[in-house]
């Protein structure tokens, strides 16, 4: 049974940190003043906003340094990352999660972050939150309901998620609980310590920017390593900014994943808001929810 | 030789489902160096099968290889795949596994050269019974996406196979070939034909790390082979010599693909490691990465102690000469040269 750890009290604090990929302190302040908001204290990891001037938010041991410090601060009680990018693989082992193991908080982001949702719950089965970060406050982005899911989530509301049908979709009822992520990532923890535990679970997928036939490749690297074969259910999110190769691949996305995996029996949505768009609504990695693909939507509850 | 391959190769034949008929390959990244299971070389007027598993060419394209190898006096059988096509494979799925599976049990064909790489061989492998193929085994040739079957083939039978480029990369007019075009190509006949033994030179880069090892050489192209993770076809690399290239990947990939590497635990107990061509994709603007490709492989393995060479001659790229995987090789990374020589 997987541990979720406290939700936050008005005055609790939330610490942003950086671990993967550079961002400037201006596009996380809309994030730190609606947090604030909200009603919780911030702290500012030094990851953010740092004077790095490469892809990096900061070397590895500066990123190290700045996620384990907060990590292992009592007064912090959820950990924001403020972005993505590419980084975590490069520190995950060395992170010591002692302290967290004993005193749990929450660990919020998605893409690369699916490093840490992978690694978290499958070495010490406590629950993650995948779903917005800092930069998608801006824009007014607070006010949606997807970054405001997350702050319902954070207070321990049950939400129940909604989204249309699509002609793809496997009609059915599945409950287990809920892991994913980004799918290149999840390929990429195939093997090593980190990797996500999919049986009898509902497995959600998303990813952004990646070649049609790449995604066939991954796909059929999760079927072969039986990531798909024993799922309670499936949640394709969104695969946006796709790219092709000169030789067409012929199918899309939805296309390749429908193929892969009309062997099976369990149920299937596609569409389902989480991306690296707007939409992507916070979901708890780990903690039971019921999947329902029906004929008019498609909910997905705690 | 080593008592696993040596039951492989009498009970797979028997057994219905080859791969899961072998309990011994199941385990972790285990020693499995000491075998192999070499084909037997080709001698003129012998056949050499020509197919499609993965991305589509035309019956024109394959031309120049075809000639180039009746030249060499071996015959050429050419497969339903080639001038083929479903948008980017060379058939549908069930067209290419079975113009693969024909020419593995077509007990005339000695060698299968794939005609090119592109994508789709992981999108058959799984189809493929390899029964007679571990009954008799035959040659086969290819790199780039044709990893898949090097790592198969090495992880569940210990059959060698041939790391060359394919039909796609034969100069079309041999006489206003560049040298090196020349050579590489002829270094796939002379793997084949098994004359004399393999021995390949590469420049020296300050960043090497000197030392002497030797093991059975695998490898291949290094996204290939981090998507076989967790698969049956995962390679094993203990005691062995890997060697990895790649092309159109950005560094930030390479240097994730690397520690997909080091968690797997493929670089932990290597005899060797040989670093090919990496054809980088530059970094977008704002997003520089900041490090170099021996940078981001020498961070990996700067707790181990076996040698490491980089710009050998394997990869997307001209000087990218035959290799025998599976079989036994010595490297000798020097201060001078660096020396691959097949034992």
């Amino acid at each position: 049974m997987v541990t979720t750890p406290p939700y936050l009290q008005p005055g609790d604090t939330i610490a942003l940190v950086c671990p993967a990929g550079y961002m400037a302190i201006e596009k996380a302040q809309t994030c730190i003043d609606v947090l604030q908001q909200w009603g919780y204290k911030v702290r500012v990891g030094t990851t953010v906003g740092s004077d790095s001037k490469n892809y990096f938010s900061g070397t590895d041991e500066e990123r190290l340094i700045d996620f384990q410090q907060i990590l292992d601060d009592d007064e912090v009680k959820a950990v924001l990352c403020a972005r993505g990018g590419y980084g975590l693989s490069r520190i995950i082992d060395k992170i010591d999660f002692k302290k967290f193991k004993k005193h749990p908080k929450w660990i919020i982001g998605f893409s690369d972050i699916t490093v840490l949702h992978g690694h978290i719950y499958s070495n010490f089965d406590i629950s993650t939150i995948h779903g917005p970060m800092a930069g998608a406050f801006n824009n007014e982005g607070y006010k949606n309901e997807f970054v405001l899911s997350l702050k319902n989530v954070l207070e321990g509301k049950r939400i129940k998620y909604e989204c249309p049908v699509h002609e793809f979709n496997r009609k059915g009822e599945a409950i287990g609980e809920l892991v994913g992520g980004n799918l290149s990532l999840i390929a990429h923890m195939i093997g090593t310590p980190s990797e996500m535990k999919t049986k009898n679970r509902i497995l959600f997928l998303e990813d952004v920017g990646e070649y049609l036939y790449n995604v066939d490749r991954m796909m059929r690297q999760l079927k072969r390593s039986g990531k798909l074969e024993k799922l309670e259910g499936l949640i394709i999110g969104g695969f946006t900014d796709g790219k092709d190769t000169e030789r067409p691949f012929g199918q899309n996305v939805y296309e390749i994943i429908h193929d892969i995996v009309k062997e099976y029996d369990y149920p299937v949505c596609f569409g389902f808001p989480i991306s690296h768009e707007k939409e992507n609504c916070a979901l708890k990695v780990g903690v039971g929810y019921k999947l329902k693909v029906g004929k008019g939507k498609v909910t997905l509850e705690e | 030789m080593n008592r696993k391959r040596f039951l492989s190769s009498f009970l797979a034949p028997l057994a219905m489902t080859p791969v899961k008929g072998l309990p011994a390959f199941t385990d972790g990244n285990g020693d499995d160096s000491l075998a192999a299971i070499r084909p037997h070389y080709l001698k003129p007027g012998d056949t050499i099968g020509i197919t499609c598993p993965a991305g589509s060419i035309t019956q024109q394209e394959i031309q120049p290889a075809m000639l180039q190898m009746i030249d060499w006096g071996f015959n050429i059988k050419v497969g339903d795949t080639v001038g083929k096509k479903d948008f980017t494979f060379g058939g549908t799925d069930e067209e290419r596994a079975s113009d693969f599976q024909q020419m593995i049990d077509d007990p005339n064909v000695k060698a299968i050269m794939c005609a090119r790489g592109g994508y789709g061989f992981v999108r058959i492998i799984d189809k493929i019974d390899f029964t007679k193929l571990v009954a008799k085994p035959k040659w086969i040739i290819g790199f780039s996406d044709i990893t898949v079957l090097h790592c198969h083939l090495n992880r569940n039978y210990g059959i060698a196979t041939i790391h060359s480029k394919m039909c796609n990369s034969f100069p079309d007019d041999w006489n206003k070939a560049e040298p090196i075009q020349i050579e590489t190509i002829l270094s796939i006949k002379q793997a084949l034909m098994g004359a004399e033994k393999m021995k390949y030179s590469a420049p020296v880069n300050p960043l090497n790390k000197p030392g002497k090892a030797e093991g059975s050489l695998v490898g291949g192209n290094l996204k290939t082979i981090e998507t076989l993770a967790g698969t049956k076809s995962d390679l094993r690399t203990t005691n062995k010599i890997l060697f990895v290239e790649d092309t159109g990947e950005y560094l930030y990939s390479i240097d994730r693909m690397f520690w997909n590497l080091k968690r797997t635990g493929k670089l932990e107990k290597l005899a060797a490691l040989i670093v090919g061509g990496f054809k980088i994709k530059p970094d977008d603007p704002g997003d520089e990465f900041g490090r170099t490709v021996e940078e981001i492989v020498l961070e990996k393995v700067k707790d181990y102690h076996y040698p490491v060479c980089f710009d050998f001659p394997v990869g997307h790229q001209k000087n990218n000469y035959a290799l025998k995987c599976g079989l036994r090789h010595q490297l000798a990374v020097g201060e001078d040269g660096v020396i691959l020589k097949e034992v």
